[in-house]
Parts: C-alpha cells; structure tokens; sequence
C-alpha cells in the first residue's frame, strides 16, 4: 500500500519559484496497474519521483508498506531502492559495456546475491520477458523495444513491491511499445505486480486498472 | 563493503574491458612515461654519485686519509707508519706522500697545480692513477727529474679545448719548469700524461717522493698517508682499528674528504631531480583526473540511473577508483619494461659524462617511492571526478 498525503512541491527560491506539486493525496493498493497522466507540466513525473524516492517533497509525506519514507536517510533511501521499488524509465539506461544479462543482474550483484543465484534470477526474467536468447548481446546491438525490455528485466529482478515507469514507451514505436505494454499488463496480471506508469498516450488508458489525471500540480480526475 | 566493493570491480573490469581502447592505451603509455621519468633521472644521479664516490676512491683518497696532527705539517717517521699500517689485518696499500701546491711553466703558459709527490710502488697499492697512462710511461721509484701530468693540466694546443688553465698542450718529453714552495725551481722531463676520467687526477702532476724530498729538504716525513682497504663500506671500523694500533695523526674517511664536493652536486641535481618529479605526478594526476573526469561527465545521466536503481554512491566511485588503479598498474608496468629496455641500452653504450661514463644505478628505495606516489596520485585522479559527479542529485543527472 502507498499513501502520499498533501504532497508538494516547489522548485527554485523566491520570485521563480515553480509549484510542481500543490498538495497532492493518493492511495495505490497492491496490484493496481495506475496510470498517470495529463499534459506537460502538469506534475505527473514530479509525483511519481516522490513515489519513487528520488525526490524529497517540499511538505507532505509518503509511506510505503507503512514506513514514512522522508524519514529515511540517503543511505536508507538507496537500500529502500534497491530493495522495494523497481524502475524503468523513458531512454532505458542500460550500462552500455555490459550485455543484457549483466545488466538485469547488477541490482541482485548490489544486494549480495551469489553468481548462481544471480544467474537463476536472470534467466527466468530474461525468459519473462522475451529475451532469453539475446541475453549475451551488449545493449549497442539491440533494438529500442529489447533494450527497454532489459530495463524492466532490471527493474524486476529484485522482485520490487513497486515498478514504477516514466513514460517507458515515449522513445518505441507503436509495436515496441504494445509489447511492453503487453508485458507490463501480463506482470500485473500474473504476479499482482503493482505498477506505477506515466504517460502522455491516450491509446495506453486500456491498459491501466485506474487513471489519476493531473492539471497544475494537483489530482484533476481518478 | 566487501559486496561493494566486488560490485565495483566488477563494472570497473567490464567498463575497461568493453570501454574506449585508444584512451586506455593512451593513459597507460603516459602514465608508463611518467613512471620511466620518475626513475631515470634519480637513477643517473645516483649513478654520477656512484661514480664520484669511486673516482674519490679510486684517484684522489683511497679509504682512508691519515693526516697531520692538530699544528703539525708533516707527518714525521712515516716509514714507521706505513710499516705499522701496512700490517694491520684489512689493509691492502699504504701510500705516504705530499699533496701540495706548484708552479708549473712551459713556454709562457704558467700554471698553478697541485703536484703529488708519491712513492711510485706505495701509490700503485692504494690508486689506480698510476694504471691509467695514456702517453709514455708512469713514475719510476728513481726519477729524479720526470714528471707525469694529467692530461687536462697537459692540456690541448687549441686552449679553446681546454677544461682548466693548462701547459698548452705539452707531450712526453718536452720539458716543464717547476716552481715549488719554497722558491725553487727545476726543470722536469714530461715522462707520461695520464687520463684517469677524474678531474682532480687529471688536472695534478706527479713527481717522486724522493725528489721532492731533496728539493724541500726533509726526508721520512709526508703530509698525507692514503690508505686502502679490502672492503669499503667499513673505513668507520677501519678508523677505529687504527687508532686502536696506535695511529695517533688524524684520520678522515674518503666520504668526510670529498663530503662538499659531492654533497653540492648531489644537491643541485636534487632540486632538477624534485622539479622533475612534481612535474611528472602532475602530469599523471591530470591526465588520469581527466580521463575519469570526462568518463563520469559523459555518462552523469547512467551514473543518476544507476543511484536511481539502487547502487549506492560509493559503488560507482569505487568502481572508478578501480580504473584508476588498472591505468595505475598496467602503466608501471609498461613503464618498467621501457625503464629495463633503456637500462640495457645505457649498460651497452653509456652516458659519458666529463667524470666519465655513467651507469643509472637504481635504488629499490627510488623504486618503491615511485610506485607508492604513483599509487596516490592514482587513487586522487580517480577518486575525486568520480565524487564531484556523483555528488549531483539524481533526478538533475537524468535530466541531463
């Protein structure tokens, strides 16, 4: 369960200050597939970094499975990372010198898992998603849509209580991007993956179990 | 810490293994230069130490010099002394003889030198300038009326060539006038001209001891009594084992003797030598700092990624500082191959300078000095970039 209560946010000091957030209140229950979306500089992105613990909001508080998350340290806030959430953004960000494999079993490396267990873990995700013969192929020799289902792999691979995206299809094409989609939904649907996705596409609503609208930094519509 | 580390090591050994080859192969060649640079300059001047030390040896002292007592000139009876040294266990020349100043004058060139007065055979146990004939033939224990030069002194008839004021470019059998301390002067038949490599032999004139003794008048005495052992490194226990067989005269080591003169020169090369090495370590810390540097730059937005999934700051600095140290290592040791390849060249044909030819000499001290500051400047060059870039928030690295 996650509950963000009031949160704001506000960048930048004295006359250009930019309200990101203006109080914003949600509930995400475990399993829900939920999309966030609205226009540019609506806020979307700025809630799911709070979610996300990447940012720190201006006031409000998040908690996650029951911890208040601002209380934690930036050490406690790497680990929490690491060991809850699981990411997967726009540009994929893969290490570019090391192949797939290594770079879905990286996190699994950081959490003191031993090379068996690591390769074990690897392959079944590589397997889930679809990628299980291209796992030798450094990031340079894959296309968007694989390299993006790397990603997710990485950010499955510590079997997270939260994946969260941020508009993980705004760089594939319309193909590559349903079968992500596809792949996201089958995740939801198979492991009660709860998942927390921005996007701007209209045509991705069918996939969401629940839409939360965005306008001026606040909730405009669930 | 274990576990992070090995995590680093791990992208660190991927990252060089599947990075940028050029820039690897560049940074390690200079990084193996400025190990080379690090060594071989200290190298030759402790080889020109080396070889001092030897000429000091070998041309001008012995290991030991025994000298008049406090407000004495000569050293009296020295017969007597040399028989008693020469009978001391480790001892293996005695040479009593006078070091003194003279006048020397051939077709009016007049130069001041100092002129040795030596027994030829007693010389011959303790330096090896008598060995070192060029021209003619060295001091006989009966000349009367010969003299040896050293070549500088002999000099060149192009006074251009010359080191030191010399006769003009005097040869065996010309005639040199001598003038000595007290107000005489004779003339000498130039016997040999000898080229030892060393600047005071070279630039003296020998006669016997027992001319110079019917010139000044005195007999058995000497000024100075040379003295050489079976092992240097000892001339400290040597001293004491003298003066415990009753030498009484002052004893000096060849090391106290010549002490200025070589002290000044290592000293000067000591201050080329440290300007060098601040020199090379900085060449090494910038490059390496801007290899990192750049390295980190160009990928700050995979570097907030990874933060972003979890990998904590000091995994992806430790996995820089691990490049860092593979530059470090793999550089020193491409660097010791060059230093080893340099010094079998150097032991072929040899830097001569005007003492002679040096051999580098390389010091297991220099060596671990070099290798230990490299290490530093390495862990610096690689620590520092990594944690300016890390130090950025995560989401304004993704930004980008």
């Amino acid at each position: 369960m996650i509950i963000g209560r009031d949160l704001k946010r506000i960048y930048g000091k004295g006359p250009v200050q930019v309200l990101a957030l203006n109080g914003v209140s949600l509930e995400i229950k475990k399993g829900e597939f939920v999309g966030i979306m609205g226009a540019s500089g609506s806020g979307k992105s700025t809630l799911l970094h709070m979610l996300g613990l990447l940012d720190r909001p201006t006031s409000g508080s998040v908690s996650i499975d029951g911890i208040d998350v601002g209380t934690l340290n930036e050490r406690e806030r790497t680990l929490f990372r690491l060991r809850r959430l699981g990411y997967v953004f726009q540009d994929y960000a893969l290490v570019p010198e090391l192949t797939a494999r290594e770079n879905v079993y990286l996190p699994s490396m950081v959490r003191g898992m031993t090379p068996n267990e690591c390769s074990l873990v690897c392959s079944e995700i590589l397997d889930l998603v679809g990628l299980k013969d291209r796992s030798h192929h450094l990031p340079g020799e894959m296309s968007g849509g694989e390299q993006q289902r790397v990603a997710i792999a990485r950010a499955l691979v510590n079997k997270p209580t939260i994946l969260l995206a941020d508009e993980p299809c705004a760089n594939l094409d319309s193909q590559n991007s349903r079968v992500v989609l596809d792949l996201f939904k089958k995740l939801n649907g198979d492991l009660r993956q709860t998942i927390i996705m921005v996007s701007h596409e209209e045509w991705h609503k069918t996939y969401f179990d629940r839409i939360i609208y965005m306008k001026d930094g606040l909730i405009e519509q669930e | 810490m274990f576990e992070e580390s090995k995590v680093a090591f791990f992208l660190a050994q991927r990252s060089i293994a599947r990075g940028n080859k050029g820039t690897l192969y560049l940074t390690i060649l200079i990084l193996g230069m400025v190990f080379v640079n690090l060594i071989f300059l200290p190298s030759i001047i402790t080889g020109v130490a080396v070889l001092f030390n030897q000429q000091s040896i070998d041309y001008s002292y012995g290991n030991l010099v025994i000298e008049p007592s406090k407000n004495q000139i000569y050293i009296n009876n020295v017969s007597e002394l040399q028989k008693k040294i020469e009978h001391i266990p480790g001892v293996t020349g005695v040479s009593p003889r006078y070091s003194t100043g003279a006048t020397l004058t051939h077709k009016g060139n007049v130069v001041t030198a100092t002129l040795d007065a030596i027994n030829p055979d007693d010389e011959k146990t303790v330096l090896k300038t008598p060995s070192k004939v060029i021209s003619g033939n060295f001091l006989s224990l009966g000349d009367t009326d010969q003299v040896v030069l050293g070549y500088q002194l002999a000099g060149n008839q192009d006074e251009t060539l010359d080191v030191i004021p010399s006769l003009g470019g005097v040869s065996v059998g010309q005639t040199v006038d001598i003038t000595f301390s007290n107000g005489v002067t004779r003339p000498y038949r130039i016997k040999g001209i000898i080229n030892s490599g060393s600047y005071s032999a070279d630039g003296s004139a020998f006669i016997t001891k027992n001319e110079y003794e019917s010139v000044i008048g005195i007999t058995d005495k000497a000024n100075e009594v040379l003295v050489r052992t079976q092992v240097t490194g000892n001339e400290n226990i040597m001293r004491n084992t003298l003066i415990s067989f009753g030498v009484q005269e002052k004893i000096w080591t060849w090391e106290e003797k010549s002490a200025n003169f070589l002290n000044q020169i290592i000293g000067s090369f000591n201050i080329i030598n440290l300007i060098g090495t601040i020199v090379s370590l900085v060449i090494a810390i910038v490059v390496i700092f801007i290899v990192i540097f750049i390295n980190t730059v160009y990928r700050r937005k995979q570097i907030g990624i990874l933060k972003a999934i979890g990998i904590d700051r000091s995994i992806i600095i430790k996995s820089y500082i691990f490049q860092a140290l593979f530059i470090f290592a793999i550089g020193t040791f491409v660097g010791s191959i060059f230093l080893l390849l340099i010094l079998q060249l150097l032991a072929v044909s040899p830097i001569v300078f005007p003492g002679g030819p040096v051999a580098p000499v390389v010091d297991p001290m220099l060596i671990i000095r070099s290798v230990v500051s490299l290490l530093v400047v390495s862990i610096i060059a690689g620590y520092v970039p990594a944690w300016i870039t890390t130090k950025e928030d995560i989401l304004s690295a993704i930004r980008g």
